[in-house]
């Protein structure tokens, strides 16, 4: 992980939008584990929410192993917003965990500050695993890199 | 999760369409970047143009239902737009859908006619998105699709979040990136003879190619438009189309069809395809007819990824073969089925897919030729039947209208 904190200040790029049903999964990547919401028969869910989808069963949590595959990805040329100019595109990929759930994040390479992978490194089908990108004091993003 | 499937009433909707429930009246401005015009003044221009067209006066339209606006703040659109226009409509309302939204207020406007509440509703979308936007805005606009906790973050935009969807479609098919630029070329084609559109320049694959990559697979050139302008259209009887100016149209089909709403939900490419495949499907069983029977195609086109997949899920094209069939020259004008024969929201300009309605309902009324304005011939000889949809989201709700010169046969 990072060594070096970053003040929310700093930090110009979207953070999460906080709601109550997602505060226990934001608490967890915080401490560096990757929570996955399941449903009455113990399957997990993506994304987080305060009912099961589908049921509206209550929830339950399952820790991630943090593996998974690449489904697809896109190179962004261009970020949402200013504090994305004058920097290498990024990654945005749509990662299958192993324990069968999609969710969105970056690649990125296994180095101080979690910067981007090159372009040609990410393909689809590529296995990959979960790093914690701390970008504030409160927030942490789980990413995922390359498994050589 | 579990799905509820919709099951709608194929032959109650018939029973609505077989009164004849028309468009009778259309109308565009300008598009572009219209600095010098407001949204809701934009709204008002185009009315006029559209009420001319029909050979109508305000006191005429008795129903109103229009979108939103990203310039103007407002949650009771509809009625602001009422005020301003200097009218009382009996029903009201305002639909937002995103992208789909201009097929679904054509719905109801006709749910609202065989409900008795009005008779002539105009429907009417316009706004200075382009001119008008603030900064904050347009980041707001950019992340509109992002789920904000969860997608957001990892700095995904719209054009990215159509990217994810598009590269695992070119993965699986073996789409190559010039079946992509082709769409492009091929509505410029069409878009140089649109007196209005903001693109006139044909354009090559490979002056495509050549423009500036934004997020994979899309170069500058497969994105859609931002734009200010306004376009409307008039939906109201065949009875009381009689004693208006204008050849009326026919709604002889109306589907719908949804499969997520965030992109990661969705589950598949196939799930997508089939999500919104549906929503023609189903208008084209209302209509009682097949893809072969079509003339033009006027097909939601927010990048030209877009036109391919929806090709495939209506059954135009067999799944996966949509960009063999453009590379090989289809969709042009000439071609057995044109698509988007005004150039789209990727040469004409963006207003959800009130333009693709517009232009269908022109080619059905054979009015599609802008020689006398400024543009070109093209109109599709002779065409008697017309698909057109729109989607909201990254290909998340999708609605499709069959139209035709001729009343409901089915």
């Amino acid at each position: 992980m990072s060594e070096q904190q970053t003040t929310k200040s700093e930090y110009k790029k979207p953070l999460p939008d906080m709601r109550p049903e997602g505060q226990h999964f934001w608490e967890n990547t915080k401490q560096h584990k990757l929570l996955l919401p399941t449903g009455a028969d113990g399957a997990p869910f993506w994304y987080p929410r305060a009912y099961a989808p589908g049921t509206l069963d209550p929830i339950g949590w399952v820790e991630s192993k943090g593996e998974g595959t690449v489904y697809t990805y896109s190179v962004h040329y261009i970020g949402p917003s200013s504090a994305y100019k004058g920097e290498p595109p990024h990654v945005v990929a749509l990662i299958d965990l192993d324990e069968g759930v999609r969710m969105m994040s970056n690649i990125v390479r296994d180095e101080e500050g979690y910067p981007s992978v090159a372009p040609e490194d990410v393909s689809i089908g590529m296995r990959v695993r979960v790093v914690f990108d701390d970008v504030t004091d409160e927030i942490t993003l789980p990413k995922f890199v390359p498994v050589a | 999760m579990s799905v509820r499937e919709a099951t709608p009433n194929v032959a109650e909707t018939r029973r609505m369409l077989k009164k004849g429930i028309v468009i009778a009246g259309v109308g565009e401005t300008e598009q572009g970047i219209l600095k010098d015009r407001g949204s809701f003044q934009l709204l008002a221009e185009v009315t006029k143009i559209t009420l001319d067209d029909a050979g109508l006066s305000l006191s005429d339209v008795d129903g109103m239902v229009t979108a939103f606006s990203f310039v103007e703040s407002t949650l009771m659109h509809s009625t602001t737009l009422a005020d301003y226009l200097g009218m009382t409509p009996g029903y009201f309302a305002s639909v937002a859908v995103g992208g789909a939204t201009a097929p679904l207020m054509a719905v109801q406007a006709a749910l609202a006619i065989d409900a008795g509440l009005a008779e002539v509703v105009l429907c009417v979308r316009g706004d200075n998105t382009r001119s008008g936007i603030s900064s904050s805005g347009m980041i707001a606009m950019a992340r509109e699709m992002s789920h904000g906790a969860y997608e957001a973050p990892y700095g995904l935009t719209t054009i990215g979040g159509y990217g994810l969807l598009a590269q695992r479609y070119m993965h699986e098919h073996n789409v190559p990136q010039e079946a992509l630029a082709q769409v492009v070329a091929t509505q410029s084609e069409h878009a140089a003879l649109k007196w209005n559109a903001m693109l006139r320049d044909v354009v090559s694959v490979e002056d495509v190619l050549a423009t500036r990559m934004i997020a994979t697979p899309f170069h500058v050139a497969d994105c859609s438009l931002v734009s200010d302008g306004a376009a409307a259209f008039l939906v109201t009887t065949a009875d009381r189309a009689k004693s208006m100016k204008s050849k009326p149209v026919y709604i002889t089909g109306i589907g719908e069809g949804y499969s997520h709403q965030y992109i990661t939900e969705a589950k598949s490419v196939e799930g997508v395809r089939d999500g919104l495949g549906r929503a023609g499907r189903r208008a084209m069983e209302v209509a009682g007819i097949t893809p072969e029977d079509l003339d033009v195609a006027e097909i939601y086109d927010s990048f030209s990824f877009t036109p391919l997949i929806a090709l495939e899920g209506f059954g135009i094209c067999g799944k996966g073969e949509a960009g063999d069939w453009i590379l090989a020259g289809n969709g042009k004008l000439g071609s057995k089925l044109p698509v988007n024969t005004h150039g789209g929201l990727i040469r004409q300009a963006h207003l959800g897919a009130m333009h693709h309605i517009v232009e269908a309902t022109l080619q059905l009324r054979g009015e599609a030729d802008d020689s006398a304005r400024g543009g070109g011939n093209h109109q599709v000889p002779g065409a008697k039947l017309a698909i057109t949809n729109g989607s909201g989201g990254i290909l998340a709700a999708t609605s499709a209208l069959v139209l035709s010169s001729e009343p409901p046969s089915a």
